[in-house]
């Protein structure tokens, strides 16, 4: 017979391994090498801070980092502002269509992420439908879509927003929509009722989705490198290529780790926003 | 008879099969060899393009043997493979440029027999010591790699959009007057090269006494030469429409005329303008395969490496290099891929492709800067780095 320590620590071991080997791991050897240098394209053994001097000191890498920075802002808010209305509609008014209308929304994921983005290029790029469309009426094309980081914007919130509308639909799956009608009644206006009622009770979700979508777009490299243009590099392109064209490992993995600790602190940031988790919409059986 | 599946049926078959997996567990059975793990299989890594099946399978037939293929984008990508123990997995590797000397230097490849090679008696002698001393090593002495196909990295441009008078200069992909009808490809080597060449030219160095008393290499710039590719870098940006990943996107541009002038391969301009020559297209496009400046090019090659340790790996690395130069198998290369071969198959193919892929004028290797790796990988991301930024 094996004690309630023993069989929560089995529970936990294939989860535990999976965090070890992916997580843990590769973090670790990231780490490590951050501290080595690379010459010619060889990871050289010389422990050294050099990497994380010129990541701090130098004002380029410091403005990739602002730019995905602001990138995920914008894009986590413009999917907040879309997925809030999409996620409500089909947790109130969907029926029994409320799964299949769900799952439409990750539709697109059906496809591959280069497919997707190739995609977005003939609807937005200068030969794409919105600026051939205009060119058959005379009308000069929107430059600000073609090659540019409107065009990145576009492209990655279409990319990362089905897991924001997914987390607040869940979160809209345990809410009583009654308590709406209660404030209404009671004289807040539907704004004032939202606000007060259904946003505080979902924040759990909507915080959830607002990582789900932050985080991959802070360290994504293919949209901005297919739909971004001359000036639309992000982190995750410069990161990219330290482990590719350019072979300098050791600095990208100061990369990857200054990545990791701006994730963690967005996260931890995020997560202080549901303080109060009763509020937040989570219940917990007491006793 | 009937096909009914009874419960008994299926209980005895059940039973059957279990008794036969016990018993086959308690006495093995002794060892027989697989044939298929017998067949003998030869490893590349390569460019994708060159991967075609009709070559590979007639290979296999021909020798009774497996061939599998690794892909790479860029030297670079290839070199770090190979870093990272790639050389046991695998046994050829393709490199252009002087990248096969690097290689050999570090001790990834080895020495190539040519006496193994016939057809490297149809080879070009433009691509051939002592015209071309790439695929011998540092000392010049020791073949280390065979040639395949070459080409430069000229550029593409729209004549009825950019004067003449601009066309045949690096300068054409800095010039003002083309601003948001430019583009150049996502290659940061290349781009720094190519900005590199056209500095050295305004800087005047170019054609000066170089610092390692080597002639001028745009792999190899000094930090002025840098400086000043850097601020052209950063000008050409608010020129550029885009800088392109795919060859499809540029094609397409160019197509649509939103882009005139692309450094690029050449490919493109050849199916333009043989969409010309069919009637069409009424594009009138030009490759410009060395600019006034001077221009970039390669000629890819194979290599064997130093993971090849058996006679018979050996042995069929030559005859796959010997089977690849062949003139019927180039001249599959030529037509199909679009890559120019290093091998005479003029009478091979049509008169179209012998002119677009310049093979009445393979003497124009001589004059373009071979692909390198940059003299200093970190200083070089550095710069392209802070073009980025800017």
């Amino acid at each position: 017979m094996i004690g309630p320590v023993a069989k929560t620590l089995l529970l936990a071991l294939p989860g535990l391994s999976f965090l070890v080997v992916f997580l843990f791991m590769p973090l670790v050897s990231i780490v490590i090498f951050s501290f080595w240098r690379t010459e010619s394209y060889e990871l050289i053994a010389d422990w050294n801070i050099d990497n994380y001097a010129t990541l701090f000191s130098d004002v380029t890498y410091l403005t990739f980092l602002v730019r995905s920075l602001v990138m995920a802002t914008a894009v986590t808010l413009t999917s907040l502002l879309y997925a809030w209305p999409v996620a409500y509609l089909i947790a109130k008014h969907g029926g029994r269509y409320r799964l299949v209308l769900i799952l439409l929304t990750a539709a697109p994921f059906l496809t591959g992420e280069i497919l997707r983005v190739t995609a977005l290029q003939q609807i937005l790029g200068p030969i794409g439908l919105i600026n051939m469309a205009l060119g058959h009426f005379g009308l000069a094309p929107i430059r600000a879509l073609m090659y540019s980081n409107v065009a990145s914007w576009i492209g990655l919130t279409y990319l990362w927003m089905p897991f924001m509308v997914l987390a607040i639909y869940l979160s809209l799956l345990n809410f009583d929509f009654q308590l709406m009608e209660v404030a209404k009644v009671n004289g807040a206006r539907v704004w004032r009722a939202f606000f007060e009622v259904a946003w505080p009770l979902n924040m759990a979700g909507t915080v959830i989705g607002c990582v789900l979508v932050f985080i991959p777009t802070l360290g994504s490299s293919l949209t901005s490198q297919f739909l971004g243009g001359p000036n639309g590099a992000l982190y995750g392109n410069i990161l990219a290529h330290q482990f590719g064209a350019t072979g300098t490992w050791a600095f990208g993995s100061a990369m990857g780790v200054l990545l990791f600790a701006v994730s963690l602190a967005v996260t931890l940031v995020l997560a202080r926003a549901v303080r109060d988790f009763r509020r937040a919409g989570i219940t917990i059986k007491e006793g | 008879m009937t096909n009914d599946v009874t419960r008994r049926g299926v209980l005895k078959s059940a039973a059957a099969a279990t008794a036969a997996g016990i018993v086959g567990a308690a006495f093995p059975a002794p060892y027989i060899r697989n044939a298929e793990a017998a067949t003998l299989e030869l490893r590349w890594l390569g460019w994708e393009h060159y991967n075609v099946r009709p070559i590979v399978e007639g290979f296999e037939r021909q020798y009774g043997v497996r061939v599998s293929a690794g892909f790479f984008d860029g030297n670079s990508e290839a070199y770090n493979k190979l870093r990272g123990g790639g050389t046991d997995d695998f046994d050829l590797v393709m490199a252009d440029g002087f990248w096969p000397r690097l290689y050999a230097r570090q001790g990834l490849t080895q020495a190539v027999d040519y006496g193994k090679i016939a057809n490297m008696n149809a080879v070009f002698d433009d691509f051939k010591a002592p015209n071309y001393m790439l695929l011998l090593d540092d000392a010049g002495e020791t073949p280390i790699a065979a040639p395949n196909c070459w080409g430069g990295y000229g550029f593409t441009v729209n004549m009825d959009r950019v004067d003449d008078a601009d066309a045949r200069s690096v300068g054409l992909l800095f010039n003002e007057k083309y601003a948001g009808h430019l583009s150049t490809s996502a290659r940061f080597e290349e781009n720094i090269a190519l900005a590199g060449i056209l500095a050295a030219h305004q800087l005047g160095t170019k054609d000066a006494a170089r610092p390692d008393g080597k002639s001028f290499n745009p792999y190899v710039l000094t930090d002025a030469e840098l400086a000043r590719a850097k601020e052209l870098l950063i000008k050409q940006k608010g020129l550029l429409l885009t800088r392109w990943n795919d060859e499809d996107t540029l094609e397409r541009l160019l197509r649509a005329q939103a882009v005139w002038a692309s450094p690029e391969w050449s490919g493109i301009y050849r199916r333009i303008h043989f969409d010309r020559l069919d009637g069409t297209s009424n594009l009138n496009m030009i490759h410009v395969l060395k600019p006034e400046e001077g221009g970039l090019g390669w000629v890819d090659t194979w290599c064997i490496t130093t993971g090849v340790t058996d006679s018979e790996t050996l042995e069929l690395a030559h005859k796959w290099i010997d089977w690849r130069l062949s003139a019927d198998n180039m001249a599959i290369v030529a037509t199909d891929v679009g890559w120019s071969p290093t091998v005479d198959v003029r009478d091979r193919i049509p008169e179209r492709y012998v002119e677009t892929l310049f093979l009445n004028n393979t003497a124009a290797i001589r004059g373009l800067y071979q692909f390198d790796a940059p003299s200093s990988p970190e200083k070089w991301e550095r710069v392209w780095s802070e073009v980025e930024a800017a």
